[in-house]
């Protein structure tokens, strides 16, 4: 695996960090560890989640309601927490994604306006 | 379900064991992949911290922080014993004192008085500072014109002082100082019984039946608390009386009596001289302001009356005597001696608070240089500086609350200590124990000394490269920090110097007073009181009585001789009467009045028992009685004074003044100087020229007083006289033995504690300023070790860096001295313009304080500057 040179990460903002997380563990709950490096290889290495932001998203998700919380053994044999998603999460993704597809509409437009309408 | 710390933790450390088990899976070398994962996580605290400010809010997260930063300190102070002791010491001294003295302080001078309303209780006092009096009391016939004249108070209430033979209640019969007071005066001052009841106005007046009320003091140490003593009879002198209740605990003023009578215990208080002589002052007066007025309106009122007064009775307010009033708050009145020496207490005490201070200061600044490796690799790991002052500022908070809980420990005995030597001053005193105002005010200055300390140290700079010293643990020393500890040391020595320089003053004051010759045989003349009633002047009774008693006493064996008296030397200065006189060929300045001298009664060989020289004519002999020719000795200073040239022997003395119309015309008979004796200050502790007028015992039979002048130990002739008086009188008292030089260390016993306490607080700012000086040098020696390291190596003789250090010493002493010189100067100046007259210290105490301070800088300085000389070269070079 090749790695990106830091100066071509992105830097995420809070709450889109929350929805990559929550999308993370859509299928299967997972620990912080694997979080992070699950995010990593799908954004082929171009998003890297500290771990100064990754534990405390994961926290405040799990104060929300968004995830649960249990503890398991890791493939290192050592207790590790893993995270799931709720029923309340999977909703709260939904927005989320909504949103965001919103956003990058919005943002596109900006960009590139679109030709005046023929008079 | 909210995570603790273990559970955040163990989070952390699942996600590094996969982390490392997948570096080793690929290759990585374990160690490599243990130090390579924790690098990658990033620093793990502040992680956490910010997983649980998730859960926790930001104060309890940071209050959680300090608790650790406590925990952690706790550890690291153990390591460090001698600092973290030193510390806890200073701190422990510093935060006592000023508690106890708070507390004294507190009871004292702000506690109110238990009397019922004791705002409006004011206290009224006549003096005459034109003949040196401080309190001239007043007569029966004065207060009398204030009661019908004074309308802003609203009653008032009289006490005089008197002695008695006590004689029943189980106990022995002794001389017991009561008061006599009127009926209105337990109302007046709004004090209540703890048993029965007080006197009232139904014991007032020449026809109600004796009562007495016990005090509580009395009651409790004598009695035992004896509920049964109420309804008992006692014998008071002549008159009986019936135990009526006794009083609660309160301030005893103005005597610290142990009965309270009414007056007609007191046949002299029933007597016409009482009644109607308007120069018989012997009563205190008391007042309750009336509803309405204020002490203002009252002082103004009582001064008008007593102008009127002093108008209308020219012959009793002699013009030289500058008679006037002072009205004052009663409770201000009992606090207003003991003011002054405890607000200065308290000053010295911040000071000494200052310099601890200062002094843990100068050490944990010295400590947290040393820290600064340890703290630029924090700040390097993301410790933000609030973070770093948390570290500090949990060290302080150990280390003063340490120093708190000790202080508050010890005040309780400082308390005892400061309470029983203010109680000299003023009785209040004697109630005041540890309150819970020690706890505050401990616990403030704890706190406020833990918050201004973490806040002296440097942080690790910006410009600091980091790299330098992270490794070595070696120290940096940034100019700053040697200025500040150099800055710190100079304070403590400035500080130090006032207060020695205070000390210094009092105790070659004190050393004054101790070594002035005083002109009495003090070792070996033995006193005793033998007091009788007094009934008349010249009754033979009681002449015979203490002329059979000298006899007596005198064929014991080891007594050189005997004499009876009047007064005891200074313990009886109280008491002391002064007559005015006149003597043939004598005329006084213009404008003058008649000289006064000293009034003592005296019997024959009284002169040679005390050890004090005939200077011309003859002692009293036993003829002189009270039907031979009328006789008088006078001092060398009345001799001096009036003859200068000639001789005072054989010339006629005439009593004049408010004695003769006190007796009446025949006490204005002559009386012929038969003899001079040299001077003698019986009454001031430092000797002054002293015009005395020595009467004869046989003529006027007032004694009280034996003098025994002992061969050998004086106290082993104590039981033998007790004896020998008892087989006279079974009953008569025989107090208070004691040799002349113990009864005048008893009456120095207040400069004596004034100096000793002074020199205590000057002895511990000393011991902190050296400890202060020695920790500055020790810091700045162990910071130049490379320096003294390469001076050896290129050939510098050990000596040379020796002087060297211990000059440093002597400079910071000598700056800190003249800082304090001035500092102290400009002290004084300002206190004098609040307080009024301020001594400034003589020369030797002043030089005598600053040879202390230098060599205590140079005894400082001795061992880092040994230190110095002797730096291990290689070792210091490769410091590097």
């Amino acid at each position: 695996m090749t790695r990106t040179p830091d100066d071509r990460r992105l830097d995420l903002l809070q709450g889109t960090l929350d929805m990559l997380i929550l999308r993370t563990v859509q299928w299967r709950p997972q620990h912080g560890h694997g979080i992070g490096q699950a995010i990593l290889a799908q954004s082929d290495d171009l998003l890297k989640v500290e771990t100064g932001s990754l534990y405390p998203a994961l926290h405040r998700l799990e104060k929300r309601g968004w995830l649960k919380s249990e503890w398991g053994v890791s493939e290192a044999n050592q207790r590790a927490k893993y995270y799931r998603l709720t029923a309340a999460g999977r909703t709260q993704l939904s927005h989320e994604r909504d949103r965001w597809s919103q956003l990058v509409h919005a943002i596109g437009r900006v960009l590139n306006p679109a030709p005046a309408p023929e008079e | 379900m909210r995570p603790d710390d273990r559970d955040l933790d163990e989070e952390i450390r699942g996600h590094l064991a996969i982390s490392v088990k997948q570096r080793i899976a690929r290759g990585e070398d374990p160690d490599a992949a243990r130090r390579a994962a924790l690098m990658e996580f990033g620093y793990v605290p502040a992680v956490r911290d910010s997983m649980r400010r998730v859960w926790y809010g930001r104060w309890f997260d940071a209050a959680a922080a300090l608790g650790r930063d406590m925990r952690f300190a706790l550890r690291s102070l153990l390591r460090a014993k001698g600092l973290a002791a030193t510390v806890v010491a200073t701190l422990a001294i510093g935060i006592g004192a000023n508690a106890a003295i708070f507390s004294v302080v507190r009871g004292v001078l702000l506690r109110p008085l238990v009397n019922r309303d004791e705002d409006r209780l004011i206290y009224i006092r006549q003096l005459a500072p034109g003949i040196g009096d401080d309190n001239e009391t007043f007569s029966v016939p004065e207060i009398n014109d204030f009661k019908s004249r004074i309308t802003t108070i609203g009653a008032f209430g009289d006490f005089s002082t008197i002695e008695f033979t006590l004689v029943g209640l189980g106990i022995d019969p002794r001389t017991v100082k009561a008061g006599v007071v009127g009926g209105s005066f337990f109302d007046v001052m709004g004090l209540r019984p703890v048993l029965g009841r007080l006197l009232d106005g139904h014991d007032d007046g020449p026809t109600a039946a004796g009562a007495v009320v016990l005090t509580y003091r009395f009651w409790t140490t004598s009695l035992k608390s004896d509920p049964s003593v109420i309804g008992r009879i006692v014998r008071l002198g002549q008159r009986t009386a019936t135990v009526v209740g006794v009083l609660e605990p309160s301030v005893p003023y103005p005597a610290d009596t142990e009965i309270i009578a009414n007056v007609v215990t007191s046949p002299h208080h029933l007597g016409a001289t009482m009644v109607t002589n308007r120069l018989h002052r012997m009563t205190e007066l008391f007042g309750r302001l009336a509803p309405g007025a204020t002490l203002d309106t009252a002082r103004a009122e009582l001064t008008a009356v007593h102008t009127a007064m002093m108008r209308e009775h020219p012959e009793a307010y002699p013009a030289s005597a500058r008679m006037q009033l002072q009205v004052a708050k009663l409770r201000d009145q009992i606090a207003s001696p003991a003011r002054t020496i405890l607000l200065l207490l308290l000053a010295a005490a911040a000071v000494v608070f200052v310099i601890a201070c200062s002094n843990v200061a100068n050490l944990i600044l010295a400590r947290s240089v040393r820290r600064e490796g340890e703290l630029a690799v924090r700040a390097a790991l993301g410790a933000g500086t609030g973070a770093l002052r948390r570290t500090l500022l949990a060290e302080s908070l150990v280390l003063c609350g340490a120093g708190a809980v000790v202080g508050v420990a010890l005040a309780p005995a400082l308390v005892g200590v400061v309470a029983r030597y203010a109680a000299r001053l003023s009785v209040r005193a004697l109630d005041v124990t540890v309150d819970p105002s020690v706890l505050w005010v401990g616990a403030g200055l704890a706190l406020a000394a833990a918050v201004l300390l973490a806040y002296v140290p440097r942080m690790p700079s910006a410009f600091a490269p980091a790299g330098l010293g992270l490794a070595s643990g070696s120290l940096r020393i940034t100019p700053g920090t040697n200025r500040r500890l150099r800055m710190l040391a100079t304070t403590q020595i400035a500080f130090s110097f006032v207060l020695l320089a205070g000390a210094g003053m009092l105790l070659s004051a004190l050393l004054a007073l101790q070594a002035a010759r005083t002109g009495y045989d003090m070792r070996q003349v033995l006193v005793f009181d033998v007091p009788t009633t007094f009934t008349a002047f010249g009754d033979a009774k009681i002449i015979a009585f203490y002329q059979d008693a000298t006899r007596r006493i005198a064929e014991l064996p080891g007594v050189l001789g005997v004499a009876g008296g009047s007064a005891t030397p200074w313990r009886d200065a109280g008491d002391a009467l002064r007559v005015q006189f006149k003597v043939e060929g004598y005329q006084p300045a213009n404008g003058e009045d008649d000289p006064r001298g000293r009034f003592r009664i005296v019997a024959p060989n009284f002169f040679a028992v005390l050890g004090v020289p005939l200077l011309a004519g003859r002692d009293f002999s036993d003829q002189d009685r009270a039907d031979a020719d009328p006789v008088v000795i006078v001092s060398q200073s009345v001799a001096k004074r009036l003859f200068p040239n000639g001789d005072a022997v054989n010339r006629h003395l005439t009593w004049t003044g408010s004695i003769v119309s006190l007796l009446g015309p025949s006490a204005a008979m002559p009386r012929r100087i038969v003899g001079v004796v040299a001077d003698v200050d019986d009454e001031n502790v430092a000797p002054g020229p002293a015009m005395t007028v020595y009467h004869p015992f046989g003529q006027l039979g007032i004694g009280g007083r034996l003098f025994v002048h002992a061969a050998g130990d004086p106290y082993a002739l104590v039981p033998e006289v007790t004896r020998v008086i008892h087989q006279m009188s079974a009953e008569q008292p025989v107090e208070r033995a004691a040799t002349l030089e113990d009864v005048r260390a008893q009456v120095l016993s207040p400069d004596r504690l004034n100096a000793f306490v002074f020199s205590g607080f000057a002895g511990i700012a000393l011991l902190i300023a050296v400890v202060g000086v020695a920790g500055v040098l020790a810091f700045s020696v162990s910071a130049r070790t490379r320096e003294f390291g390469v001076r050896l190596a290129i050939g510098s003789a050990p000596r040379h860096l020796l002087a060297g250090v211990l000059s440093e010493g002597v400079v910071i002493a000598a700056v800190g001295i003249a800082a304090g010189a001035v500092g102290g100067y400009a002290l004084t100046r300002v206190t004098a313009a609040f307080v009024g007259h301020v001594e400034l210290p003589g020369v030797l105490p002043v030089i005598g304080a600053a040879t202390v301070l230098v060599g205590a800088a140079v005894g400082a300085s001795l061992i880092p500057a040994a230190r110095a000389s002797r730096v291990d070269v290689l070792q210091a070079l490769r410091s590097e």
